[in-house]
């Protein structure tokens, strides 16, 4: 795995164009998930405001990454960027070795749908639909009706057992506002999973969770990687998450300050 | 599958989509109901029309040829010229006069009087060939008619023949039959005898002179014309010369047509060229005509109304449209965070936006599929409704005196349905163009954040 060095050099770095590797695959082959000197900038008024300064990280299968980092250091941004809902100002984001934002606008589409499941902080379930609807929602998006109606059986069998062993088993016809929190992050775990993605994004999942309720959730999450051999990538506030996860990077000024390569100790 | 499944699910989860849906409602159903009634009004007014003036009417003008020669006074002739033409089914021969309904006690001058002041309404004197009536209009219909509201003939095949409890005191009399709203009017009865009073032309002082004489009534037609079923009265057309002591037997020739849509102006104006090769009408163009062209006036204003209320009620679907629209727009503002979920998770702009052109498709569905049944329903049942509407309210909807019909006639036109369904369809597709592109350029990550 590659990243950029050290913070004290990235920090030097500020404002001008890194020059990295591209992610190049090791022993472990392709990465999942990379970034190749992605930059993100943001135009307020006259002034371009700068948040990610040329990153490159590289996510391997069954890895699970955390990112860690101060306010404003561009996590979020970078976990958009990667999970393609923010298109970089420069650089590549290769999913499974191809640069998505070289796709079309349906096939990045698809990729968020099949390839990538995302967990956000505040569940971001539709209020409308009952806890199974929700589940069932990426099924829905992929499937054409008539597709659907043939596998609708299978479907519905797929996202009852995600709730079943989530707990949820009698909660499949609630809908959201009759949820506790946890119950709500547990539906919105299931749903990212429902295509069995490769990749998992969770952008601060326990950081609306009081701790009980949020260790609950990490157990399962932590549970379905070890399961599907998913790769995980998830920012974090909290040391201690991060210090459960295989490698942390710490971001700091839109670059990565340090990869750990390990936990990072606490 | 999630733009059927999610659009459906804003629909019935929001209470203001049912505005958009009573607005397709009862733009749907009114524009139905009018234009039914317009192509009852229409279709029964050719209807009665038809069945009373047939396809062609041949009018020999009474003057004499420009060759010197007369129009024969019998009708013999002209029917045998008109029953030569293949494309003609049928051809009867009409004696029309005009006459007044006697009153017990009143004397002519009186009677006169009253026809003067307006009080009193002259008839139509109708003198009829049972058979060839029979094949050529619609007679033998209205004598069933009879039954629903007047007072039925003894017998429709014979319908002239003396009702069974007829008693005649001193000299049997010759039969009429009256329309069913005039008998009601002299409170008349079968077996009632009926004094009919006209002027002729006496041919051997040359003037004008008062002639009445009494029949006994047989029964009553109902044709569902009010003019006709409240003004003529048909007697068997022998009676009728014999009545008017006139040596001219017809006055009319009524021809119905095999195929009148398709034959209709070509007859009229072949029939027109060989009677007058044939010396037996004047020559002039009026004398042979469609049934159209001596109605022109009536049949192009229901039409106009038809046109002129279909455009005037298509308003209120444009007002249902502008419903839409304002729905719509405020569940796109209001879904901001669902539409970047529905993004997140891997829907398209084109299936986002998709998902707001369904609610308008369901509302324009629901909307038109109920407002289609409601205006078929208020269509077929409009006369119960307008009966119950004006007992209700204390008010007369319709006038039955005002129009030609004793009934509010009404027709549901397929086609009608379906057009103004599709109208439906594009009213409110159109209107949720602009929301649904907006909630297609709502950036998901950006409707997200903002949460």
């Amino acid at each position: 795995m590659s990243s950029s060095a050290d913070p004290a050099a990235g920090r030097e770095r500020s404002g001008e164009a890194q020059v990295q590797a591209p992610p190049v695959a090791d022993a472990r082959g392709t990465p999942v998930l990379a970034a190749d000197r992605v930059r993100k900038s943001f135009r307020i008024g006259d002034r371009e405001l700068e948040i990610l300064h040329g990153v490159t990280m590289e996510l391997h299968r069954g890895e699970v990454l955390a990112v860690t980092g101060p306010s404003g250091a561009g996590k979020s941004t970078l976990l958009h960027t990667l999970g393609l809902l923010e298109r970089p100002s420069e650089g590549r984001v290769l999913i499974e070795g191809r640069s998505a934002w070289e796709l079309s606008l349906n096939e990045r589409a698809a990729l968020r749908n099949r390839r990538i499941g995302f967990v956000f902080q505040f569940y971001h379930l539709l209020p409308e639909l009952t806890a199974l609807e929700n589940v069932l929602l990426p099924g829905m998006i992929s499937d054409s009706v008539l597709l659907y109606r043939r596998r609708r059986k299978r479907a519905h069998q797929t996202a009852e057992d995600l709730l079943e062993r989530f707990g949820l088993a009698d909660r499949m016809t609630h809908r959201p506002p009759q949820l506790s929190g946890g119950e709500r992050q547990r539906v919105a775990l299931a749903r990212a999973l429902f295509h069995d993605p490769p990749i998992l994004i969770a952008d601060e999942p326990t950081g609306n969770l009081d701790t009980a309720t949020g260790e609950r959730v990490l157990e399962l999450l932590f549970a379905e990687q070890e399961r599907r051999n998913l790769s995980l990538i998830l920012v974090t506030h909290d040391e201690r998450l991060a210090a459960r996860c295989q490698r942390a990077l710490y971001m700091e000024d839109g670059q990565i300050g340090m990869d750990s390569g390990s936990p990072i100790p606490t | 599958m999630f733009r059927l499944f999610i659009s459906w699910r804003y629909l019935v989860s929001r209470r203001t989509n049912a505005i958009g849906i009573v607005g397709i409602f009862l733009a749907v159903s009114a524009l139905i109901t009018i234009l039914s009634i317009m192509t009852g009004f229409l279709e029964q007014s050719r209807r009665s029309l038809r069945s009373s003036l047939s396809d062609i009417v041949v009018e020999p003008s009474q003057y004499l040829r420009p060759d010197g020669r007369p129009v024969p006074s019998d009708a013999g002739p002209i029917l045998a010229a008109v029953r030569e033409d293949p494309r003609v089914e049928a051809a009867a021969a009409h004696l029309v006069w005009f006459g007044l309904v006697g009153t017990p006690g009143a004397s002519a001058a009186e009677m006169w009087a009253s026809a003067r002041s307006g009080d009193r309404v002259g008839v139509k004197l109708v003198g009829v060939d049972v058979a060839d009536e029979f094949a050529t209009t619609e007679f033998r219909d209205s004598l069933v008619q009879a039954a629903r509201d007047g007072v039925p003939v003894a017998d429709p095949g014979d319908p002239f023949a003396p009702p069974p409890d007829y008693d005649p005191v001193g000299r049997p009399r010759a039969s009429v039959i009256v329309g069913s709203q005039l008998l009601r009017a002299h409170r008349l009865e079968r077996g009632d005898e009926l004094e009919l009073m006209t002027s002729v032309h006496d041919p051997a002082t040359g003037d004008w002179v008062a002639s009445n004489r009494k029949f006994v009534v047989a029964g009553t037609f109902r044709s569902g014309e009010n003019e006709m079923d409240l003004q003529r009265i048909y007697l068997e057309r022998d009676e009728l010369a014999d009545f008017l002591g006139d040596t001219r037997g017809y006055s009319e020739i009524l021809v119905r047509l095999r195929d009148y849509d398709r034959f209709g102006e070509v007859v009229q104006r072949d029939l027109w060229r060989s009677l007058d090769e044939a010396g037996l009408i004047f020559g002039t163009p009026y004398e042979v005509r469609t049934w159209e062209q001596l109605r022109p006036v009536l049949v192009g204003a229901i039409n106009n109304q038809r046109v002129i209320m279909g455009i005037l009620l298509s308003l209120v679907l444009v007002v249902a449209g502008f419903t839409i629209f304002a729905i719509l727009s405020m569940l796109v503002s209001e879904k901001r965070r669902d539409i970047g979920i529905l993004g997140a998770v891997g829907a398209t702009p084109v299936g986002v936006m998709s998902v707001f052109l369904w609610i308008s498709v369901w509302q324009a569905l629901v909307g038109g599929v109920l407002g289609s049944l409601a205006g078929w329903w208020a269509a077929r049942n409009i006369d119960a409704i307008e009966r119950w509407v004006s007992r209700t309210l204390d008010v007369q909807v319709f006038d039955r005196n005002a129009y030609l019909f004793d009934h509010i006639p009404s027709q549901v036109n397929p086609a009608g349905v379906v057009l103004v369904v599709f109208g439906a369809f594009a009213c409110a597709l159109v209107s949720a163009v602009v929301p649904a592109l907006r909630a297609a350029r709502v950036d998901p990550l950006e409707a997200l954040r903002n949460e």
